[in-house]
């Protein structure tokens, strides 16, 4: 059992490829990153002169401190009202609604059918009518609202799954529905509101199109969203539009780090689940 | 204090009628099963007393109160699912003292009643495990503990046994029995087994196809079983059915003609019967003896010995065959042939539509 048998070095060997080929991108970036200022830099090269003060360019022209403000006030703005939104729709489907009212659902799942890039325009019209254009508003209440068909599909597949001799003990035991969500089924669907919560996290961080089109102040928009601004600001300047990508990324990355067990739990039960 | 009433009890699913009519009186303190084949509705009749369930039509009373309207949790009872249902994100202790905390015992008295619970199933020790760390009937007594600590009027059991092994079937069947005696309350169980039934209950209420068959104490249904459906049911090894017809009519006693018996006669009520009427006649196998002049005769096709008794399968002829529990250990061969003979009284008589004479 000591030596691995040669059909797993060959796996581990076309790991290994398909590493080197998800990293080499992001490594290329970070070489180009450390070169001189307004250099064109070319491929994969370790610059001779490393220029770390770069990074710190790159976090003030970006004005990367107020990017991460501005796209924390809106994951805030976005996260927490559609998991709860989400979690008790889900709840009220799998369990509150039958027979007649089914078709209630097939209007969520219908939703998950929209592309957004087809709503973009009229989102536009309709943020402007409620004069919300250019806040930061303009962005957190059309997220919540596209995000609604997926949340909600996604706590429904945990609430079917749970068995409702749980729902009818709560009850004998003398819970009332609002008590029985919130003692017995929202604990119980923790992991499922936790995989949520890091998915709609991840998608509002990245999100780049909403931002970019309802607002025009880029300290107003996500990080990804800013990135738009920066490039278009900084195009010419290789390794400083290197430096601030990379900069933009770092939250993700480091959430990443932090919550790894959960990415994956989150992934595998989207694969599982369908 | 509570008993529970049914009168003219009805559900519908959808279009499907799956209880047809019951009537039903339980006294305070009694102990009574619902038995039946699975598909009988045995847990739609429980799930409608608990209030899980709405009742199409009929009245439902538990202790003198119609509560046809009444909420699950206000209807004074608690019940033990046969899946457990234990919360799975709580201690046992939390789980037990769910209930409680929802109807705002203070900490103390709550404390003190999961503690007396946990005593009385013996299961002190496992107040601080989470049921995934639970075996099934340790789990089980957690589900009866969240039931007795609310005190209810009424305890409903649906298939509370039947996920565990043979063994500690048999352990918990009687501890349940003490407990009813212990508590004195009104308990309402269910189950497919009619050993469960028999062992349990103070009365028996036999469900069929939706509709009671039978309400009596286990011993009622075994001596005078109300129809073919019933003595079938009650007693095991099953009781044995043969075709027969009336052959003659005396005062108190008709003899029987069949081509597979030498024409027993026996004790019946009745004299309105006419030679010629076409009946069934029961026998249970424990009252079939071996008799050389007995009535019933033919090749004998299983020998079971238990010890205390020998189960033997005797052929009359070919689509016919009747079983007889012999007490004690009996020298039967396979293959050799065999006569029972049986009392006159220990024959029952079913007419054509199945009905006890
Ligand atoms: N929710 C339901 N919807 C439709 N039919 C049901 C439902 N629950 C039970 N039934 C039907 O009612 C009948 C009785 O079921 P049940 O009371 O569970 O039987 P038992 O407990 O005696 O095995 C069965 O035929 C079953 O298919
Ligand atoms: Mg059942």
């Amino acid at each position: 059992m000591t030596a691995a048998k040669p059909k797993t070095w060959l796996a581990r060997l076309l790991l290994a490829l398909l590493m080197t080929v998800t990293l080499l991108p992001f490594l290329s970036m970070f070489t180009a990153a450390l070169a001189p200022s307004g250099s064109y830099p070319n491929g994969l090269s370790w610059p001779a002169d490393p220029q770390w003060s770069n990074f710190a360019r790159a976090f003030e022209a970006a004005n990367m401190g107020q990017l991460v403000l501005s796209s924390t006030l809106i994951v805030l703005g976005v996260v927490p009202v559609s998991v709860l939104a989400a979690t008790m729709a889900g709840y009220g489907l799998a369990k509150l609604t039958g027979g007649r009212n089914r078709w209630i659902y097939l209007v969520f799942v219908a939703g998950l059918t929209l592309p957004f890039e087809a709503v973009i325009t009229p989102l536009y019209y309709e943020v402007r009518a409620f004069g919300l254009l250019n806040t930061r508003f303009a962005i957190i209440l059309p997220l919540i609202g596209l995000y609604m068909p997926f949340s909600v599909y996604w706590m429904r597949a945990h609430f079917l799954n749970v068995p409702n001799d749980l729902t009818e003990a709560a009850q004998l035991d003398g819970a009332t529905r609002w008590k029985e969500f919130w003692l017995v089924q929202v604990p119980l669907a923790r992991p499922a509101i936790m995989s949520l919560t890091i998915l709609l996290f991840l998608w509002t961080w990245n999100q780049f199109l909403l931002p970019v089109v309802l607002v025009k102040d880029p300290s107003r928009r996500t990080m990804a969203g800013a990135l738009g601004a920066f490039q278009g600001q900084w195009g010419t300047d290789v390794p400083l539009l290197c430096a601030g990508s990379l900069l933009i990324l770092a939250p993700t990355v480091l959430l990443f780090l932090a919550f790894q067990r959960h990415f994956v739990a989150a992934l595998l039960q989207g694969s599982v689940k369908g | 204090m509570a008993g529970l009433k049914l009168q003219d009890v009805r559900k519908n699913f959808g279009a499907v009628e799956v209880i047809k009519g019951v009537d039903l009186e339980v006294e305070h303190g009694e102990f009574v099963v619902f038995v039946g084949p699975s598909g009988c509705g045995k847990s739609t009749l429980l799930r409608m007393i608990a209030g899980l369930e709405e009742t199409t039509s009929g009245r439902l009373e538990i202790g003198d109160r119609l509560v046809n309207d009444v909420e699950p949790r206000d209807r004074g009872v608690a019940m033990v699912f046969q899946s457990y249902a234990l919360y799975p994100h709580m201690t046992v202790y939390d789980n037990v003292g769910f209930g409680l905390k929802l109807a705002g015992t203070p900490k103390a008295v709550r404390d003190a009643k999961i503690r007396a619970a946990a005593r009385v199933l013996q299961m002190e020790h496992l107040l601080d495990r989470k049921p995934a760390q639970l075996s099934g009937g340790q789990r089980q007594r957690v589900a009866i503990g969240r039931a007795i600590v609310r005190e209810p009027d009424v305890f409903l059991f649906d298939e509370p046994l039947s996920n565990l092994d043979a063994a500690l079937r048999v352990d918990m069947r009687m501890e349940l029995a003490r407990l009813h005696t212990d508590l004195g309350a009104t308990m309402v169980y269910v189950t497919h087994d009619q050993v469960e039934a028999m062992t349990l209950a103070d009365k028996i209420v036999v469900l069929e196809g939706g509709i009671v068959q039978q309400v009596g104490s286990p011993l009622d249904l075994y001596n005078r079983p109300a129809n073919l459906f019933v003595a079938g049911f009650i007693g095991s090894p099953k009781m044995n059915f043969l075709a027969v017809t009336v052959d003659s009519v005396t005062d108190d006693a008709i003899r029987l003609a069949s081509p597979l018996l030498a024409a027993p006669a026996v004790a019946a009520p009745r004299s309105w019967m006419l030679p010629g009427d076409r009946l069934t006649l029961g026998i249970r196998p424990h009252a079939l003896l071996l008799d050389d002049t007995g009535p019933i005769g033919g090749e004998v096709t299983l020998v079971e010995r238990l010890g205390n008794e020998t189960i033997v399968r005797i052929r009359l002829d070919a689509a016919t065959e009747v079983t007889a529990a012999l007490a004690g250990q009996r020298d039967v061969a396979l293959g050799a042939a065999a006569r029972l003979g049986l009392a006159p009284d220990d024959a029952h008589l079913f007419d054509n539509d199945g009905r006890r004479l």
